[in-house]
């Protein structure tokens, strides 16, 4: 092969390059939220737990629609990344975990569990330094939580924040670095409900009538 | 050799060689230094992470522990994630301890307790600080088309670097050390045709001055 022949294919490269970064000054960025979980470092509380996580709850997707011309829409998908973080982080906390199959109706009692938890993502935002000036990607979220007597009486209800925050690096692209902010959250929310679970007024008086005082450091 | 080969080469060559200046100083507060050195014992390198507006690099923990483990292979320095992973939830930055004496309240979690005793740690550095682009000046301009590209212009930069490392001895729960590396360093761009980048390894400099004084406290060898 001639170099000619290599140098009219650098520029081809270079032409197809340029387009591409305009181009990508628009459209939608996608993030699939990926991440790896650890199971919580601590003794597990002695009470079997129900879980419903609804439809939008295991599908969650943030979508922010770009109001500008030449701003990127951003879809942020973190409903494989909840399902999985809350999985490891309440199989960790409670000493069995059940998963239900059907939402709970107040009044049907459910078999076997001492309470049922309900999970829902009430807020998500994001930052991204080209809009805030700061050199921090940044992930914030709420949650909305509903505990749940076996009956289906509402015991609590709570909210409940995270935030994750990754700083800029080479050759990172704005979609690895929001994953990582929002890998950051998930691990926030669950350190937030591992350590302050038991410290909800309502809950702790549940699991008083559980017969189970809560004990343990408060961070 | 073509001439695009060749100007590339050049350029590659330049960029290796020269590089921006760096200036840095070490600040150092240590006591009860290990005179013997750790033996079986590990030591864990974590970064500062609660503050709103930077984050201290993970690279540049990641860069410190290299640092010390390629002079001294008898010391055994855990990874951080895998750290983190494996005390989680009780070092995120919403629940880490923020003083030796939080040390004491987090044992008390029998599950946490077992698993820094299995892990044989001696000693916790928590390392706080970034790297930032304090100024900037200059312009540039890059143009394609169908006979070719090229960029014409100069830009220049400055980074300074701010780390504080607080090394906590685990056993007798207490802080035994400080060590603070600051560093600042002025970073080039001329481009005529090709931009040539003569980089300033602020980051690099902060972390070898930070490591190397970590290394005299921990090692028997120096």
């Amino acid at each position: 092969m001639s170099p000619s022949v290599i140098f009219d294919g650098l520029r081809h490269c270079a032409l197809a390059l340029a387009l591409l970064c305009l181009l990508s000054a628009c459209g939608t960025s996608t993030v699939q939220v990926e991440g790896d979980f650890p199971a919580p470092v601590m003794e597990p509380l002695p009470i079997t737990i129900g879980v419903w996580m609804a439809d939008e709850f295991r599908n969650h997707e943030f979508f922010d629609e770009a109001k500008t011309k030449g701003k990127r829409s951003w879809s942020v998908q973190t409903g494989k990344a909840q399902t999985s973080m809350w999985d490891a982080l309440l199989t960790g906390m409670f000493r069995s975990l059940v998963y239900l199959d059907a939402e709970p109706v107040a009044g049907e009692a459910t078999a076997d569990v001492d309470g049922i938890l309900v999970p829902r993502v009430d807020e998500l935002q994001y930052a991204i330094p080209a809009t805030t000036n700061i050199k921090v990607y940044e992930v914030w979220m709420r949650y909305k939580f509903q505990l749940l007597s076996a009956d289906g009486d509402t015991v609590a209800e709570w909210t409940m924040s995270s935030y994750g925050k990754t700083p800029t690096a080479f050759l990172q692209s704005d979609e690895a670095a929001v994953n990582l902010a929002a890998v950051m959250a998930l691990r926030d929310a669950g350190a937030n409900f591992a350590t302050n679970f038991t410290k909800v007024p309502a809950v702790s008086d549940w699991l008083q009538t559980l017969d189970y005082a809560p004990a343990g450091p408060a961070p | 050799m073509t001439r695009p080969t060749l100007v590339f080469t050049l350029t590659a060559c330049l960029t290796l060689v020269v590089g921006g200046c760096v200036t840095s100083s070490i600040d150092e507060m240590v006591f009860n230094e290990p005179t013997e050195g750790i033996g079986d014992a590990s030591v864990v390198i974590l970064g500062r992470r609660h503050a709103s507006d930077y984050d201290t690099e993970p690279e540049f923990i990641r860069c410190v522990g290299r640092y010390i483990r390629a002079r001294d292979k008898s010391i055994r320095v855990l990874d951080e994630l895998d750290f983190l992973n494996a005390l989680y939830p009780w070092f995120e930055p919403r629940t880490a301890p923020l003083k030796p004496a939080d040390l004491a309240r987090l044992m008390e979690e029998g599950p946490v307790a077992d698993k820094l005793s299995e892990m044989n740690v001696q000693y916790m550095i928590w390392i706080d600080g970034s790297t930032v682009q304090t100024d900037s000046a200059g312009s540039m301009a890059c143009g394609i088309g169908a006979g070719g590209g090229g960029c014409f212009g100069f830009g220049t930069w400055t980074n300074d670097s701010n780390y504080e490392a607080a090394i906590w001895d685990f056993s007798e729960r207490a802080e035994v050390g400080r060590v603070n590396a600051k560093a600042t360093g002025q970073s080039y761009m001329p481009a005529v045709v090709i931009p040539i980048p003569i980089i300033a390894p602020v980051q690099g400099t902060a972390c070898d001055g930070i490591a190397a004084q970590l290394l005299a406290f921990l090692s028997s060898e120096y």
